[in-house]
């Protein structure tokens, strides 16, 4: 595929995951990227294909390796948030890791929560 | 905008518009999509450095139109500033590595090209 090596594949889609965390899919411009992974940008477009396969890649990764973290979980939601309407291939790929980790709606709505500090078993104030 | 880009059948077609085919010497541009590898929508390429220009018109700040080298890659950029600008990543087989674009609705047609190369 043409892919440059001279760098560490596994760092440069943490450092990615790290990105698109913080600032979500739409949210996170090439030129980000570009600052977080440390390649250019002809490098990473010559080595993902585009944004889409930087952002799919980083998820095969999380969802393989780390399943169970929050992390992934919140990569998980940016996934279903931003690319699952319109992507047959990430919808698949997260229905794959919801059915093998026994995610339920419960469990991502939970999650949501707690990111956006709402989480109500911590605190029963009156939002 | 400066180019019309469709997808018929099992091809991508870019178009530049009026004088930007004379500029880059290039009427159309046709790829089969098995050659592409994905699109991204990335308006700030319009800065990125592009290298040796064989042949174009470059007008720094405001229109790239042509074929450039760089790090031994031949790319194709028809862009200019402040436009929706994509990039078109190709297989090595094709004719550019990639194709940096100016085009309406640059995100719609992301979408477009990773859905067809996706399916």
């Amino acid at each position: 595929m043409g892919r440059q090596r001279g760098y560490d594949e596994g760092e440069v889609l943490d450092r990615a995951a790290a990105t698109f965390l913080r600032a979500g899919y739409e949210g996170t411009s090439i030129e980000e990227l570009v600052g977080a992974t440390g390649l250019h940008r002809g490098s990473l477009y010559q080595a993902f294909g585009s944004k889409r396969g930087l952002f799919v890649s980083c998820l095969r990764r999380q969802v393989s390796e780390h399943p169970g973290s929050e992390d992934t979980t919140d990569l998980v939601l940016v996934a279903l948030l931003e690319l699952a309407p319109r992507d047959e291939e990430v919808r698949g790929l997260l229905g794959e890791h919801l059915d093998r980790r026994g995610v339920t709606a419960t469990d991502l709505g939970r999650r949501l929560l707690t990111r956006a500090l709402m989480d109500e078993t911590k605190d029963d104030g009156d939002a | 905008m400066r180019n019309d880009v469709t997808l018929t059948g099992d091809r991508l077609v870019v178009e530049p518009r009026g004088l930007d085919k004379l500029w880059g010497l290039r009427r159309q541009i046709e790829v089969p999509l098995a050659q592409v590898r994905g699109a991204t929508y990335d308006p700030e390429a319009f800065y990125a450095g592009k290298g040796l220009r064989a042949p174009g018109l470059a007008l720094p700040n405001a229109k790239w139109v042509g074929t450039f080298f760089r790090d031994g890659q031949r790319t194709y950029w028809n862009v200019c500033r402040g436009g929706q600008t994509v990039v078109i990543e190709l297989d090595p087989s094709a004719p550019f590595a990639r194709l940096y674009l100016s085009v309406e609705d640059g995100r719609a047609l992301v979408d477009r090209i990773n859905a067809a190369v996706i399916g």
